[in-house]
């Protein structure tokens, strides 16, 4: 379980992330929604330990990672724009979490082949990823995330680029996934739509504070002010 | 956070290398040149004077001249298109590329030593390039429009040159007149060959004072002095780079060559020969003479004093593949820690490391003779001539490497963390292989760097340590028509050897490094 404690990121005298705090069960698919700049990235990032807290605490199964670099914490995280690796090939990036676990060359070689398969790319891993269409380099840095079998999965926008028939193709492949799986995943988006197909509970984020917190209906039939009424049309 | 740590790990070893053998021998000639000397002596000799205005004379004697002999081909290459246009522009970077040493020995090959006519031609000849590659490549890219425009205005050809193009073009014409200004007022191996006892530049006559007179700290006040020089110089064309960035009426360069006809295209064929004529004399009168002379079978003869010159050349050889090593291991930390942009290390880091590119290989040279014996006498070793040759080769390899390190989008290193790879991985498997093709491009600069290198190491040589451009040098200094010849035929060896790895390094060059 993931336990977000009142955490605060500033950048100079702006504080991106004001007070914040969340929890996700295990299994549980939360999004996180709010406008651009409203500090929802950050947050994400911080999860993943890629920035630092100036307040607050991260815990996983109440231990705090505090002082767990980015590498140990056993997250997935993809990227807005899916940061491959341009010199390896769409198997080695997707190998590239097994390889760091120190997994046998054969066990990676069968578990990247199985998770190419999930999200639909049998026999591109000697494929170069410089001539992936942007929806094939979406479902490499999937698999890529998720090939590890990490213990939460982290994505941030990753529809972003995608033009809209895609995206809601992928949304759902995305979300029937995770589902098989039982993958704990945050989700970060500035579309309603993505929000509420993808996840369990949306956690609303504006100006770096969580302003409420519940499923996409509740959130409709009781919004805590008129900002979150007007945001939620 | 941890990847500050990483920075910080990676910083050490360029910040000990550039510490010890550049910094600290820099400081040793502030103190020997402040404390042993009185600045009356300096300006009392009438000498240094008369040598201070040759430096200065000549430089822009030399940077003129390179502006009016580059401007037809110049013109040519930038602005039409024929048939080996492509060839003609790289034939041009060759003279740049041969060391100095070699160009001195061409010259002199030509009968034509012991004046100042010499050292301007060797100038001329060497610098070409700057003009056709700066000039010409904003040229190259200017619409022709803009030029139209103002002929359906009225102006005559002529006016359009000077009321439109020329104006436009100032600026690289600014920058091209300061860097060869910057490379001439600094020229050491060809004005030591070419201007015999006559004529000497202050870098020259730091290396007459420390070597020959033992002057030491004349020699270092000549050293502050020059440094002062050039800093002054550097900082003044960076200001004049600055303002320069002004919205120009560009356009692709495909669009701007035209097919010359008529007697636009016997002007333009006029140019491209006679330039690449005028360039290919030296280097041929060179290779000429030293086969009509029997240089090549003298390389293999003991001469009483030098040995067999032949021998040089696994020296060279053997200093060269160090100095590349250890030259491209700290170039390569560096360019990790200056590729992380934002962080004030980075920006210190980036100015630290040119360093030894803007200070003179002769300061080099004598900063290691005077410093290098604390806290143990490396003077003594053999390490000294590579340990300098990977100095002066830094810059190149940082320079080569810091733009792809750069192009690394941040997010690409985060997401290899978040699958569980550590920062000392993440160098590994990101940064290493995205970065290993430029780093074979900066170790051959390194590599040719090392192999040419004369400034520094005419200082520190020893008897074993003798390098190839040493020897050349050495060769030309003993009396008899056989040893000039052995000193044509060595300069030609070295000449190709330099030729064919700059050709090599082509092949694998994917990135624009520029050629400063």
């Amino acid at each position: 379980m993931l336990t977000v404690d009142d955490v605060t990121v500033r950048f100079g005298d702006l504080r991106a992330v004001d007070g914040a705090s969340l929890e996700v069960g295990d299994g549980e698919r939360v999004a996180i929604l709010g406008p651009s700049g409203s500090g929802k990235s950050t947050l994400l990032r911080a999860i993943g330990g890629l920035e630092k807290l100036d307040a607050g605490r991260i815990l996983w199964d109440g231990v705090d990672l505090a002082g767990v670099p980015p590498h140990r914490r056993r997250f997935g995280f993809m990227f807005q724009g899916y940061a491959l690796f341009p010199h390896m090939t769409v198997g080695e990036n997707v190998a590239f979490g097994l390889r760091m676990e120190g997994r046998h060359p054969n066990e990676v070689r069968s578990r990247v082949a199985e998770v190419l398969e999930w999200v639909g790319l049998s026999g591109f891993d000697r494929r170069s990823v410089d001539n992936l269409s942007g929806g094939e380099q979406q479902r490499v840095a999937l698999a890529r995330t998720l090939a590890p079998d990490p213990r939460l999965v982290m994505l941030d926008e990753p529809l972003g680029a995608l033009d809209r028939a895609l995206r809601e193709r992928l949304i759902v492949e995305m979300t029937d996934l995770l589902d098989r799986a039982g993958t704990t995943a945050l989700y970060v988006t500035h579309d309603h739509d993505e929000a509420a197909h993808f996840a369990h509970r949306i956690a609303l984020m504006r100006k770096g504070r969580i302003v409420q917190v519940g499923k996409m209906e509740e959130l409709r039939r009781n919004p805590v002010d008129e900002w979150v009424a007007d945001f939620l049309g | 956070m941890t990847s500050r740590r990483a920075v910080w790990a990676a910083a050490a070893l360029p910040l000990l290398f550039i510490g010890y053998f550049f910094l600290y021998p820099l400081a040793r000639i502030l103190w020997l040149g402040i404390s042993e000397l009185q600045v009356a002596d300096l300006l009392g000799e009438r000498r240094i004077a008369r040598v201070a205005w040759f430096t200065l004379w000549q430089a822009a004697a030399s940077t003129g001249l390179t502006l009016l002999v580059a401007a037809p081909l110049t013109w040519a290459v930038s602005r039409f298109e024929f048939p080996g246009r492509r060839l003609a522009q790289a034939l041009v970077i060759v003279p740049f590329v041969l060391p100095t040493v070699v160009v001195g020995t061409a010259f002199a090959a030509l009968g034509w030593r012991d004046s100042v006519g010499a050292i301007l031609a060797a100038h001329v000849f060497y610098n070409v390039a700057v003009v056709v590659r700066t000039v010409g490549g904003m040229w190259a890219r200017l619409d022709r429009k803009v030029e139209e425009a103002a002929a359906m205005l009225g102006a005559s050809p002529w006016r359009v040159f000077r009321t439109v193009t020329f104006p436009i073009l100032r600026p690289a014409v600014i920058a091209a007149a300061s860097i060869v200004f910057l490379f001439t007022f600094t020229s050491f191996g060809t004005v030591l060959i070419l201007g015999g006892f006559r004529y000497s530049t202050v870098e020259v006559e730091i290396y007459r004072q420390a070597v020959t007179l033992f002057d030491l700290p004349m020699a270092a006040a000549l050293s502050i002095g020059q440094m002062i020089a050039v800093t002054a110089l550097l900082t003044l064309y960076a200001r004049r780079q600055e303002r320069t960035a002004s919205p120009l009426v560009l356009a692709p360069e495909t669009s701007t060559r035209r097919h010359p006809e008529g007697r636009t295209a016997v002007a333009v064929a006029v140019s491209v020969v006679a330039s690449l004529v005028a360039l290919a004399i030296p280097p041929s009168v060179l290779v000429a003479r030293a086969a009509a002379d029997g240089g090549f079978r003298r390389l293999f003869v003991d001469e009483p004093v030098l040995g067999r010159p032949i021998e040089a050349v696994p020296t060279s050889f053997s200093f060269a593949i160090v100095a590349t090593v250890i030259a491209v291991v700290v170039g390569i930390c560096a360019a990790y820690v200056i590729s992380r942009r934002g962080s004030r290390l980075s920006q210190w880091f980036d100015v630290v490391l040119m360093l030894p590119l803007g200070t003179s290989a002769v300061t080099i040279g004598f900063g290691f003779l005077i410093a290098l014996d604390w806290p143990i006498d490396l003077r003594a070793t053999v390490a000294l001539v590579p340990l300098a040759h990977a100095l002066v080769a830094v810059p190149f390899v940082v320079r080569a490497t810091v733009p792809l390190m750069r192009s690394i989008h941040p997010s690409v290193r985060e997401a290899a963390a978040m699958l569980g790879a550590s920062p000392a991985r993440v160098f590994r498997y990101i940064d290493l292989p995205i970065v290993a093709r430029a780093a074979l491009v900066g170790a051959g600069f390194a590599f040719v760097v090392s192999l040419g290198e004369f400034g520094a190491t005419a200082f520190i040589a020893r008897p074993n340590t003798v390098t190839i451009p040493v020897m050349i040098f050495r060769l030309l200094g003993r009396p008899g028509l056989g040893n000039f010849a052995a000193a044509m035929a060595l300069a030609t060896v070295l000449g190709a050897i330099t030729a064919a790895a700059i050709m090599v390094m082509d092949r694998f060059r994917s990135t624009d490094l520029g050629t400063f």
